[in-house]
């Protein structure tokens, strides 16, 4: 309880709508700019590493009804849980001080990755029969004609896409990091 | 309120509805979406159901389009993914190793039904409702008037946000950023694109923080609110009774009760 008072300052409540923001807008000019990512959870990754991981966590949730309130992408309150996990461990990772060095950085993002595509997978296979509406659902038909199953499809899919979006996420995040002066971290640090 | 909502003012009973009695109109499209066993009851529920209720708040073009926009994709997306992967013994049509099968078709169709009535549910309640009168009645209800900030305050400076984005990518430009080109290039530029957006959106939280606390928003004690959302009986006794058909569905699905 107590962390959990500390990581929601007055700071970390206009952080977090702040963040929603920078995913949405971040998350629409990957788009535009034709690169194989979507950085669609920066902002909730953000607020993970300055904050901690309840504050991560519930950025990733409320995003997702954000992302279905703008009727951008309203299938996105489907996967509610994984972006809060993303978020939790986002500031899971403060621990051993994995956000120090920019490789370590990466490999967090590889591993959030990794967890992100195996609990979103069930969702996409059970739930929308396997498609997500969007471009890597050309990837699941390639895994699905190599005689993978749905579930595994869509996992394969999960793998190639989210890990190396989550690496590049989480760089990102640790050079913001490194950016911003010390004291500034400090008051939002719910440590 | 400006705000990137699907949200369109009209002059109809629907609109005046509580928040909360559209929610629970639009939870029971869901939640049958979901359990009914019969694609065609499925499709019931869209034409017979969400469309007179689009027509009923006067934003049926706008609906339809919304919804058509959003479910094509799935649509093409299952049709060849389930028409041609799932089991199936009635071969459509035999592309070399690849043959299209009417299970799958059939899979296909169901999950587009179900996909459609979920998300044109949601956009619906998306087209008649004022999400600050979403929230407002939600946190009349306990909702953490916290949650209730952050959600409305993300809608409005979404748009700003996405200008902002347009600014430093036309800045960057100007400086001699490639953000055409090869993967490579177009990799290289998302840091210098993105970098600017997070830090002075960073920088100006102070600015947010203060004038929260001087207005009062951590104070303990009640609060009152600038806008009253109207209630009535028939209403309430509409959201339990939704409750309950809602949890009779789930349940009748759970125990096989219901089949084609």
């Amino acid at each position: 309880m107590d962390r959990l008072k500390r990581e929601f300052s007055t700071l970390t409540i206009v952080l977090i709508p702040v963040a929603i923001a920078l995913n949405i807008a971040i998350g629409t000019l990957v788009l535009n700019l034709k690169v194989p990512l979507y950085l669609d959870s920066i902002g909730t990754v953000l607020v993970g590493a300055l904050v901690g991981p309840w504050a991560g966590a519930v950025t990733g949730f409320l995003a997702s009804f954000v992302w279905t309130l703008t009727g951008l992408f309203p299938q996105a309150i489907a996967w509610v849980g994984v972006a809060a996990i993303i978020g939790a461990l986002a500031g899971a990772f403060r621990s051993g001080d994995w956000w120090e060095k920019w490789w370590k950085s990466i490999l967090a993002g590889l591993i959030t990755g990794v967890i992100a595509a195996i609990l979103s997978a069930p969702i996409a296979a059970y739930v929308f029969g396997g498609v997500t509406g969007s471009g890597t659902d050309a990837l699941v038909a390639l895994f699905r004609a190599t005689g993978l199953d749905m579930l595994g499809a869509n996992m394969a899919q999960g793998v190639v896409s989210d890990p190396i979006d989550k690496a590049v996420t989480f760089f990102i995040i640790w050079a913001i990091l490194r950016a911003l002066p010390g004291r500034l971290k400090a008051r939002f640090s719910g440590d | 309120m400006s705000t990137p909502t699907l949200y369109l003012p009209r002059d109809s009973r629907l609109h005046h509805l509580h928040p909360l009695t559209k929610l629970a109109l639009i939870g029971l499209a869901i939640v049958a979406g979901a359990t009914l066993p019969v694609t065609l009851w499925v499709i019931a529920v869209y034409l017979l159901i969400l469309m007179p209720l689009a027509a009923w708040g006067k934003v049926l073009p706008a609906f339809l389009r919304s919804s058509l926009l959003l479910i094509w994709p799935f649509a093409l997306s299952l049709t060849l993914i389930q028409g041609f992967f799932a089991p199936g013994e009635h071969i459509l049509l035999q592309l070399g190793p690849l043959s299209l099968k009417l299970e799958g078709i059939q899979l296909a169709a169901d999950y587009t039904a179900r996909i459609l009535v979920w998300l044109s549910a949601v956009i619906l309640l998306m087209l008649i409702t004022r999400p600050d009168q979403l929230m407002l009645a939600l946190t009349e209800r306990g909702l953490p008037r916290q949650i209730g900030y952050i959600i409305l305050t993300a809608l409005q400076i979404i748009p700003r946000f996405q200008q902002r984005a347009e600014t430093i990518l036309d800045s960057q430009r100007a400086r001699g950023l490639e953000t055409e080109g090869n993967l490579v290039k177009r990799l290289r530029a998302l840091v210098p694109l993105v970098a600017p957006l997070i830090l002075s959106s960073i920088l100006e939280l102070d600015e947010r923080a203060i004038a929260l606390e001087a207005r009062g928003f951590t104070r303990a004690g009640p609060r009152t609110s600038l806008t009253t959302l109207k209630d009535t009986a028939p209403q309430s006794a509409f959201r339990w009774l939704s409750l309950i058909v809602m949890l009779l569905l789930i349940l009748a699905r759970a125990a096989g009760w219901m089949t084609a």
